[in-house]
């Protein structure tokens, strides 16, 4: 792989302007979802396979007593060790050579094993309807503006935001930018840390947190379900292996029974099976 | 089960009834929806297997192909029910009654298989292979049914056990694919085992054949007069033709 | 702004009140996040905790209406403690000056105040002076009829516990803000006020701004880095459509129209009276004078007065909420409305729209068809059948199809290039104007009617055909040598004698030669030293940056302090020299006459502590608003007694009894004013699809109303269904007299778009402000109940 790059979110600085909302799906080309009322300011409950990132805002009460009033901008964390990579069968979701996750849409089947296994719930199933009338599925999710990353540009949402809550750079500076960063604002937000997971072997959206992920939604130690490594790493290379193993005896059974019968002279051809 | 005696000309055309009507029923649409599932299945098993899409009428196609055949296979296990209770049971109790035999069959079953040299232990209307596979089968079927199910309704179900459901569903494959495959020879292309596959296709089989393949059902069921007694000598006049 | 947006990153402390940055001027927060890595503080002051109270570092709720008591109390608590920049009060302020004896405060009223005409003879607040006019001064402060000992025996009535139960501050949180706040008096430091409409939409809009004035003043804030009292402007050209006159009662640069009064008779008997004797608008006959000959050009001449009497004159009050009274009573005919949405925007929105129903015609210009362009329908509850205004729509192109410049809140004027052709038949405002232009003076081309007079006189000359040129129009503004047609290099070399023209003075200097269009330039190297990027766009006046920056530096000219050193004299050179354009006559040493005066617009020089002009006297004081939920504490006088109140079916009042609930109205980043450019764009519409009412968990509890309920909201106006969005985010406020409740709804919803809701505007009592008629949308009171 080349150099690392991953996207910096410092929620401290956010001031839940929502500009990253808008730029993604200016950029993406997406379409608008408007939602039934949530009861907070929050526009959709979740990313969905049209609204990329999600600009979370939570009315929490902290340590001290007061009032916190947090954002956080929340679109795919492009984990090292994707869950939604490894569970796809056609192999629709691959690593670009910076790091991202992301869905070959010509591939992608639409089985939306991905999305159950998403530690995050990030990646979505989104409908289409073809010129036939006929349905079909495909999974969608923030793609880390890899178009723009191949020209040389950020991501739109980094881009577009005024606070400089998000930015865009090599990995190890970022992390290092991180923690610095967390010392600086310990004694506001005392627990406050950087969100790097590492059950997911790191990932390529690194967060400031405010406050601990459980605040904010998101899982304390999230990590490839260990449903999906025995399932990909062990049940399916087994299953293939036996299955191959399987029609191999028979193969062998098949072929030494001719070999028996030639010997025998072929007779009992009917199977009659009385050979007392 | 009546006495079936069709043909008086040759002693190993003389066929028994076997499988009651249900049975045969349930057993094909199981069977059919059976293959129908696993080659729905089996580009998204192994992408060895994508050329399969196209056929299928692309991913879609196959999906809604699986959840039908899904369904199809579900059901002959209630028409078993319903339809031949007495069956059913008898099929349930024999999986659950495990003797002496039941084990020595397996040493000679193998001997068998290859085509070595080997005698038939005594069995009952199931023999231990068959109630193996049975047991492979109901175990894999449950695995594959609660499983799909988890998959075809994620909404329903925490998202543990949707994903638990994947790798349950996956090990059922696998699994449930090795027993059929085996299923399968044994009664298609292995050439003792053949009449019982067109037994269970018609419900029945040579008389002969089942006697000795089932050595102690068939006595029974001569004992209650239901089959003829093949070591009458009546019914021996073509023995060794 | 005193200062510009990127100069927020300057500041030791930011108090924002009256406004929410970081929803409705989001790019604010990119420079005070700067602030914040320097260690600077936000102290956020807001009726609930909002998106800027979250960045801020000591948030304090104040129920909405009570800025003055909040503010008053933070002068006091400076003074107490003695916290203010005492040089600069006395030597930049007018807190020396004697008031005469004739000045009184009692029980809420200023001396002076005549109940029949509710307004206040203003002679009485004036100052002592000298045989030559001259203001006596004591800049010891000492003498008890100093305005800074005025001031300080005023406001002693503004106690931290007064104002607690007044504002609903919790007093802790309070003094703290004081105590940080007016740090910022130190040398050294610069604390700035950041406001918007939440200040100004008030029956005391104007002294809420006075007060925040006076407290920077107070604590030498004004003219520094970091400092001023900032105007968030609401819309990224009202600063520009403002400078142009937008206000009835100004020509273009502020120059105030005539009237019809026997002073305004002749150009010569306004000069005189509406002339200061000193400050810079002594020189107000040369803006004047070249106005109007930019006006009407070889039709203004020596001889007749420059064409003076072809300017309108007229007596009455033509701000918003009078022309909709007009209207209202059928008084006027016809209406042209220009990106205006007055059925969702207009205070009593219900009644403003019953009003345009009196209209024979309405011509409406925007990009939409809006609740206003459509107040005649049936989807805006109206029988068409009964109206009989005809309505014109003409599609307006939008900002990215046409070129031209805004000007934003720092004053600078930035010029922009059309990017995509408009669509269908929308054309430019501009050209809508010219056209409108040349085809009326086509038809009065025969007349010689008094109403031909002054549109025969314009003198129109934009170039051919439908399509102006806006080159010329720039020249124009600018203004140029009327002779020799070169442009001028600024507003000082206007003339009075008709030699020059200028559209408007405080722009003159912005395209001083031919291909030097200063609002064009887009530098964005920093070639000065400090943040002021004087090479990009241009700042009006001069290029100015940070205005009455001769205060940056002590009376002798040398910086307050070096790190926020913006001009200072330099003795070599006898001039002023820094980063920024001095507001100062340049080569004015310190040692002249004026010399040490920061404040050249005010014609005695220096800040006005004390405001004699003022409608609602000269010092701020705390009124309750129209609908207030308590008796005021500081008084027996309840409201703002200049304030015009207009009764009866135009503007039905509620009590407290029936509507014991105080309700605020404000924006959202994501929905612009009355919505019809955001609720008509969908990506803008899915962030905030719905109408809402944020309420505190405690009310809601005590209305059995749950988060997401349908509610209906009532004031004595009319009433509102929304979704109601209970949140910990408004609290119960402890006021005196027990707990009140708040709520507060954006007001950006009609019924056009893809986000539509109910109109907050409804609710909204018609009232202004004393002095600019601002309607008071921020402070009324309501009830709330659930929808079912």
């Amino acid at each position: 792989m080349a150099t690392e790059y991953v996207k910096y979110v410092d929620v401290t600085k956010c001031d839940g302007c929502r500009a990253c909302m808008v730029a993604c799906k200016n950029w993406n080309d997406l379409p608008a979802e408007p939602q039934d009322f949530l009861g907070t300011m929050q526009s959709h409950a979740n990313v969905t396979a049209d609204t990329w990132n999600v600009l979370t805002f939570v009315e929490h009460e902290n340590s001290k007593g007061n009032l916190d009033y947090l954002f956080r901008h929340s679109s795919c964390f492009h984990c090292t060790d994707a869950a939604c990579e490894k569970v796809c069968p056609e192999n629709a979701i691959s690593y670009t050579d910076k790091g991202m996750v992301v869905v070959d849409q010509d591939t992608c089947v639409g089985c939306g094993y991905c999305v159950q296994n998403c530690p995050f719930d990030v990646i979505q199933l989104k409908n289409y309807k073809d010129e036939n009338g006929k349905e079909y599925r495909k999974a969608h999710k923030c793609t880390m503006c890899t178009d723009r990353l191949d020209e040389g540009l950020q991501p739109a949402c980094v881009t577009t935001c005024h606070t400089g809550a998000m930015e865009f750079g090599e990995k190890d500076d970022i992390i290092r930018k991180a923690e610095k960063r967390v010392n600086e604002i310990k004694e506001r937000y005392p627990n406050a840390m950087v969100y790097n997971p590492q059950g997911v072997g790191g990932t390529h959206t690194i967060y400031v947190l405010a406050e601990k992920p459980s605040v904010y939604g998101l899982p304390e130690n999230p990590k490839v379900p260990t449903s999906a490594v025995l399932w990909k790493d062990y049940a399916q290379p087994i299953g293939k292996a036996m299955v191959g193993g399987v029609a191999m005896a028979l193969a062998g059974a098949f072929v030494a029974n001719k070999f028996f019968d030639k010997k025998n002279g072929g007779h009992e051809e009917d199977g009659g099976g009385n050979r007392e | 089960m009546g006495v079936e005696t069709v043909s008086k000309t040759q002693n190993s055309q003389v066929q028994v009834k076997r499988f009651s009507k249900a049975f045969v029923v349930a057993h094909a649409i199981n069977g059919i929806a059976f293959i129908g599932l696993y080659i729905t299945a089996l580009p998204m098993y192994t992408e060895f297997f994508d050329w399969l899409y196209p056929l299928l009428g692309g991913p879609e196609g196959a999906r809604l192909a699986h959840r039908v055949l899904a369904v199809a296979f579900i059901l002959p296990t209630f028409i078993f029910l319903i339809f031949d209770p007495k069956g059913f049971m008898n099929w349930m109790r024999e999986l659950v009654t495990w003797k002496k035999r039941d084990l020595q069959f397996f040493s000679e079953f193998v001997k068998e298989l290859f085509g070595f040299k080997s005698k038939h232990v005594k069995q009952t209307f199931f023999n231990a292979g068959e109630k193996i596979n049975s047991i492979l089968q109901i175990v894999c079927a449950i695995l594959l049914i609660a499983s799909g199910f988890t998959m075809w309704f994620p909404d329903l179900f925490p998202t543990a056990l949707v994903q638990w459901g994947y790798f349950l569903h996956n090990v059922g494959f696998g699994l449930g694919f090795a027993v059929v495959l085996g299923h399968i020879y044994l009664s298609v292309i292995h050439k003792h085992s053949r009449p019982g596959f067109t037994g269970v296709i018609t419900g029945k089989v040579p008389a002969e054949w089942a006697k000795s393949h089932y050595t102690e059902w068939y006595e029974e069921e001569v004992k209650k007069g239901n089959f003829p007694d093949l070591d009458d000598p009546k019914n021996k006049k073509n023995k060794g033709a | 702004m005193t200062n510009h947006w990127n100069d927020l990153q300057h500041t030791d402390v930011c108090m924002i009140i009256g406004a929410n940055p970081a929803e409705n001027h989001p790019i604010s927060f990119r420079w005070l996040l700067k602030a914040r890595e320097r260690g600077g503080k936000i102290i956020s002051v807001d009726p609930r905790f909002t998106r800027s109270s979250s960045q801020a570092d000591i948030y304090s709720p104040l129920r909405s209406g009570t800025d003055i008591a909040f503010i008053g109390g933070m002068i006091h608590y400076a003074i107490e403690n003695n916290l203010f920049h005492k040089e600069y009060v006395a030597k930049y302020t007018n807190a020396s000056f004697i008031v005469k004896e004739s000045f009184k405060f009692n029980d809420g009223l200023f001396s002076g105040f005549d109940e029949g005409t509710s307004s206040y003879d203003k002679t009485q607040w004036a100052f002592e002076t000298d045989k030559e006019g001259n203001p006596l001064k004591d800049e010891k402060l000492e003498n008890p009829r100093s305005v800074f000992q005025l001031m300080k025996k005023h406001y002693s009535r503004y106690d931290a516990d007064t104002v607690s139960t007044v504002t609903g501050a919790p007093k802790e949180d309070y003094v703290k803000i004081c105590e940080l706040f007016c740090s910022t008096g130190q040398v050294g430091k610069a604390g700035t006020i950041m406001y918007a409409m939440g200040t100004t939409q008030h029956t005391v809009g104007t002294q809420n701004v006075r007060s925040y004035a006076m407290l920077q003043l107070l604590l030498g804030n004004i003219g520094l880095p970091g400092g001023g009292v900032n105007a968030l402007r609401g819309e990224s050209n009202v600063q520009g459509s403002t400078d142009f006159a937008l206000l009835w009662g100004d020509l273009p640069g502020y120059l105030g129209a005539p009237k019809a009064i026997p002073e305004h008779a002749t150009l010569k008997a306004f000069l005189e009276k509406e002339t200061p004797k000193s400050g810079y608008w002594i020189n107000k006959p040369k803006f004047y004078v070249s106005l109007l000959k930019a006006w009407y050009g070889p039709n203004a001449t020596k001889n007749n007065e420059f064409a003076y009497q072809m300017l309108p004159k007229g007596n009455k009050n033509y701000s918003h909420i009078s022309l909709f009274n007009a209207m209202y009573k059928g008084e006027l005919e016809g209406a042209f409305l220009f990106g205006q949405n007055p059925v969702v925007g207009g205070p009593n929105a219900g009644k403003e729209k019953e009003s345009l129903s009196n209209l024979k015609w309405m011509v409406a210009v925007d990009l939409w068809e809006t609740e206003t362009s459509s107040f005649w329908q049936k989807e805006a509850g109206s029988d068409p059948s009964k109206i009989a205004t005809e309505v014109f729509l003409l599609p307006a192109s939008a900002s990215f199809e046409k070129e031209g410049s805004i000007t934003n809140s720092s004053r600078w004027m930035q010029y922009r290039w059309k990017a995509i052709d408009s669509r269908g038949e929308a054309k430019a405002d501009l050209e809508i104007i010219h056209v409108l232009a040349t085809k009326i003076k086509a038809l009065y081309k025969n007349e010689n009617t008094p109403a031909a007079q002054p549109i025969k006189a314009l003198h129109w000359e934009y170039g051919h055909g439908d399509h102006p040129d806006i080159d010329i129009v720039c020249k124009e503004i600018n203004g140029y040598d009327y002779n020799t047609g070169k442009q001028v290099v600024g507003f000082g070399a206007l003339m009075d004698d008709g030699s020059t023209c200028s559209g408007n003075w405080i722009y003159s200097g912005f395209y001083p030669e031919e291909g030097n269009n200063r609002s064009k330039a887009r530098d964005s190297k920093n070639t000065d030293g400090g943040t002021n990027f004087l090479n990009w766009s241009y700042a009006w006046p001069a290029n100015r940056r940070i205005l009455y920056n001769r205060a940056s530096a002590d009376p002798s000219g040398k910086p307050w302090s070096s790190e926020r050193a913006v001009i200072s004299w330099d003795r070599a050179q006898k001039k002023w020299v820094g980063n920024d354009i001095p507001d100062f006559v340049p080569t004015k040493a310190p040692t002249d006459e004026g010399g040490i005066n920061p404040f050249i617009m005010l014609g005695d020089g220096v800040g006005g502590m004390y405001a004699p002009t003022l409608n609602d006297g000269p010092f701020p004081e705390h009124y309750e608003p129209f609908e207030s939920p308590i008796p005021n504490v500081f008084s027996s006088v309840e409201m703002n007694p200049t304030v015009k109140v207009w009764d009866g079916e135009f503007n039905k009042k509620g009590n407290n009894k029936d509507f014991p609930i105080v309700a605020t109205t404000y924006r959202v980043s994501e929905h612009w004013q009355s919505g019809s450019m955001t609720r008509n764009q969908e990506w803008l519409s899915e962030l905030v699809p719905h109408m809402y009412v944020e309420m505190s968990e405690e009310l809601a509890k005590e209305k059995g109303i749950k988060n997401k309920d349908k509610i209906v909201v009532s004031s004595a106006r009319g009433d509102v269904t929304a979704y109601a969005m209970v949140t910990k985010r408004f609290k119960p406020y402890k006021l005196k007299g027990g707990t009140i409740h708040h709520i507060g709804m954006p007001w950006h919803f009609g019924y056009k778009g893809y986000a539509t809701g109910d109109t907050a505007n409804r609710l909204t009592p018609h009232i202004g402000d004393a002095n600019t008629m601002i309607p008071e949308y921020k402070a009324f009171l309501c009830n709330v109940r659930r929808a079912d």
